[in-house]
């Protein structure tokens, strides 16, 4: 496959496009606001990359977007709109925290794995259910899994105020999980943690199943046109399954490197929905795993620099959000600027014609 | 000079992208019947739009009866005495007859109220005098396709047209449908002095009816000549823009005793869970085209559904050289050896948002060949296949990474053929194999369809055109209502007979 086909040149350009002008209508609003533009980029710029602990803190941010982005796409690609992301992330990370208090007799080489695994299932399982339903009985996956989500977290938040309540403290959240589940913070003061190796091979991983094998094709071609699929022998029903599945695990395994990389136990707030950010990574590169990367860095810097901006410059850190809301509408318009940029074209060579 | 009623002059429309219409000039004589040829997007729908004002053009002139005109909407080409009778029509089916037709110029009582009888008085006149029979009490949706196009011309009547526009108006109708049809023009321009403007990709009956024919492609008006003054063989050699070979096609004797595919005493049902497939029974033997012919709507599309796994059968039985296949879906039946080119090529034969390459690795992707041990796709093995195939069968391409949403129709539909034909199985199954596509490129599917035949390959030939079928089949059968009407060979049987089995006539009834 070449890697720059001419579609992909075309998008590549809107996107860029889109960011700059985003750009340059945040950089208005700094002017509106009686502050310079220049300063304030520079802020948000050294906030994100200035120092090793600001990388850290970036990166640290980036893992989780890149994580349930992945999780969009694989869905989203193969036709089935896993909205749900929120809630598999939520009952991922309590089960992470139920393992790592009542598997404490584990030894560290298989704890982190079998954690891992354990959360993956309950993602996947709990990603399972809209599926089947979605798959058997043509119930929308879009509204269940919204409701899904909503079941989750209240669920989960259930769970951590009463029979898992810690006793330490007055905050929701469990016990701390043992020792041996607990990842290694990578540069201190910062949530920069190893799992951040786990979501490098993750990335590995679902860009070859995604964009090097059979199953890949299949998930694609399921969702561009699942008559033709199913016209063709795939499976569609059965694709979708494992696409939704996938999609569910990733959230749950997302969930728990909240709590063993980060919290070291299940809080009630555990996660600012990172899987909506995440979903709105992968919208914006069109469930590209690699666009889901650099787009993940990119927010997650603005998101990072945002705040530093804000206290170096005291320029709101929510300037950021329009930034963000801003490409996401060039982006949502994208063939329909396009048309116009056409027929703005043509019509101006009629003219040079004419005259 | 002489007089016309309707003038085109140097006419351009430009949409993004292409040119539709590049400087066309048309001269339309009062009192002819004129047709317009040409092969899918050489602009024969775009100038009619604009005809009718559907569409403004970028530049040039429209003059009625000497005097320059300029439509902004389709009301303003209605007021010129032009109407038009569109392919697809435009009809509201739960509407009787008369409403449909007064629709939009209604007769009123005290400009309030629709004057039904005053209505059914003057369409009565009407179809009386131009020769147009129609119950205007009946509702739309239960009359036959030939009746609703007889309303839509009455519609046209009625909204005071001297111009119509027929666009491909024989499309969806049987021999006996055309014939009628042909009559009906003939008098309207004979008898009471019409102009007839017919687009058409039906050299035969161009041929029939049309006094002048004005051929287009691609986007230009290539000539306009009398109808007298040429043949077939030349008008599409106009339309293509090179010589084309309309002859038979060279067959093989074969022994096509051995049965490859047994349907047995099939049902099935449509969309709308109605049988539409009803007691077939069919023997497909090696070596040989079997054609369906039938109006379409008369259950061939559920009949194909069914034997490519597509659609579950409701009761019936399907042997693959006599063996009985137990189970069936799109995968089993691919196992089991049987292709299928599909009717629609857009919504099942192809996803136009994948690339050339893409959407011929469908049903490969896990044959040995283009698979490896960690279900990693060989690229390279894919991309020679695609070369090739884009080669063998002439897709006008660039390169394999094209996507498909940017081929024309008769490259899309290659693209299809070739991968269907590059399973080398021994069984086709092949619907509408040249639906909306140019002429140089039936001619290479057609070819292509006979040489599998030679191979051996049985073959089951579903296709509206009546022309295809008998230029193709060994043996064609009939279909009417979901059931098999009659069996013939092609060379014993008269298209117009052929078209009173498609509508119901059986083989027992004449006995």
């Amino acid at each position: 496959m070449k890697l720059v086909t001419k579609e992909r040149k075309e998008y590549l350009i809107s996107l860029s496009l889109s960011i700059i002008i985003s750009l340059l209508m945040g950089g208005v609003i700094m002017l509106i606001n009686g502050k310079s533009p220049i300063v304030g980029y520079g802020a948000l710029l050294d906030g994100a990359f200035g120092s090793k602990f600001k990388i850290a803190n970036t990166l640290a941010k980036t893992a989780p977007l890149v994580m349930t982005g992945l999780a969009t796409a694989i869905a989203f690609n193969s036709g089935i709109s896993n909205i749900g992301g929120e809630g598999q992330l939520y009952l991922g990370a309590f089960a992470a925290a139920l393992s790592g208090i009542y598997l404490s007799f584990l030894p560290k080489s298989i704890s982190i794995i079998a954690v891992i695994l354990i959360a993956g299932i309950v993602g996947g399982l709990y990603a399972f259910i809209p599926g089947i339903l979605k798959v058997k009985f043509k119930v929308n996956e879009v509204v269940t899994t919204i409701m899904f989500n909503t079941i989750a977290i209240l669920f989960t938040s259930y769970l951590v105020n009463n029979p898992f309540a810690t006793s330490d403290s007055k905050m929701s959240g469990t016990d701390i999980i043992a020792s041996s589940f607990q990842l290694d913070k990578l540069v201190s003061l910062t949530t920069l943690n190893s799992s951040i190796y786990y979501v490098a091979l993750i990335v590995i991983l679902m860009y070859y199943l995604m964009n090097k094998t059979s199953n890949g094709y299949e998930f694609k071609m399921v969702g561009q046109n699942g008559l033709f699929a199913k016209y063709g022998g795939v499976k569609s029903g059965k694709t979708m399954m494992i696409a939704m599945v996938i999609s569910g695990a990733i959230c749950g395994i997302t969930g728990a490197f909240e709590v063993i990389g980060v919290h070291y136990r299940f809080l009630e707030k555990i996660s600012p929905e990172l899987a909506f950010d995440g979903m709105l990574v992968a919208l914006v590169v069109k469930n590209n795993p690699i666009g889901i990367v650099a787009m993940g860095l990119f927010f997650a810097a603005m998101k990072t620099g945002s705040i530093y901006m804000e206290t170096a410059t005291g320029i709101p850190s929510e300037l950021v959000k329009v930034i963000q809301a801003v490409i996401i509408l060039f982006i949502a318009g994208e063939n329909g600027f396009k048309s116009i940029y056409i027929n703005w074209k043509l019509n101006r060579e009629s003219i040079k014609e004419e005259n | 000079m002489e007089d016309y009623i309707l003038e085109l002059k140097n006419i351009t429309k430009k949409f993004p992208g292409v040119v539709a219409n590049n400087d066309i000039n048309l001269n339309i004589k009062e009192g002819e019947i004129h047709a317009i040829i040409g092969e899918n997007g050489a602009g024969k729908s775009t100038l009619m739009n604009i005809l009718y004002g559907l569409i403004k053009p970028t530049s040039g002139k429209i003059i009625h009866k000497g005097k320059p005109v300029k439509f902004n909407n389709s009301l303003d080409a209605r007021d010129c005495g032009i109407g038009m009778v569109h392919q697809h029509f435009k009809l509201v089916p739960s509407f009787t007859v008369w409403e449909n037709i007064t629709l939009g110029v209604e007769v009123r009582k005290n400009k309030i109220f629709v004057d039904e009888k005053k209505s059914l008085e003057y369409i009565s006149d009407l179809s009386k005098k131009y020769g147009l029979e129609v119950n205007p009490m009946d509702r739309v949706e239960f009359l036959s396709v030939g009746i609703q196009q007889r309303v839509e011309i009455l519609k046209a009547l009625y909204k005071g047209a001297d111009i119509i526009i027929l666009d491909e108006p024989t499309a969806v109708l049987t021999p006996q449908e055309t014939d009628e049809l042909f009559v009906v023009i003939k008098e309207l321009v004979k008898d009471q002095g019409k102009t007839v403007i017919i687009i058409t990709h039906k050299l035969r009956e161009v041929m029939a009816i049309s006094d002048r024919v004005s051929v287009m492609r691609r986007g230009e008006m290539i000539d306009t000549v009398n109808t007298k003054d040429v043949d077939e063989n030349r008008l599409a050699e106009l339309m293509v823009g090179r010589e084309v070979l309309l002859d038979e096609v060279a067959r093989d004797k074969i022994d096509s005793s051995e049965v490859m595919m047994e349907v047995k005493d099939l049902y099935a049902r449509n969309n709308l869970d109605m049988l539409a497939v009803r007691g077939m029974d069919l023997k497909l033997k090696k070596g040989e085209i079997l054609g369906i012919a039938g109006i379409e709507g008369n259950g061939q599309s559920e009949l194909i559904e069914s034997l490519t796994g597509l659609r579950d059968i409701a009761k019936g039985e399907i042997y693959i050289s006599g063996e009985k296949i137990k189970k069936i879906n799109p995968l089993s039946m691919r196992k089991h050896g049987v292709a299928h080119v599909p009717e629609d090529r857009l919504s099942m034969g192809l996803s136009k948002d994948a690339t050339i390459m893409e959407n011929l690795l469908m049903g490969n992707q896990n044959k040995k060949e283009y698979r490896g041990k960690l279900n990693h796709l060989k690229k390279k093995n894919v991309r020679s296949m695609s070369k090739k195939l884009i080669a063998d069968f002439d897709v006008r391409t660039p390169s394999e990474d094209v996507l498909i949403d940017n081929l024309s129709g008769g490259n899309m539909q290659k693209v299809v053929i070739a991968r269907e034909f590059n399973f080398n199985t021994p069984i086709l199954i092949i619907s509408q194999p040249t639906r909306g596509v140019d002429i140089g490129a039936i001619e290479f599917i057609h070819q292509e369809i006979i040489k599998k035949r030679n191979e051996g390959v049985a073959i089951l030939l579903v296709s509206a055109e009546l022309d295809e079928i008998f230029r193709l089949s060994d043996r064609i059968v009939t279909m009417y209502e979901g059931r098999m009407t009659g069996e013939f060979k092609p060379s014993e049987i008269t298209r117009q007979e052929i078209g009173l089995y498609m509508t119901g006539k059986t083989l027992r009834e004449e006995e």
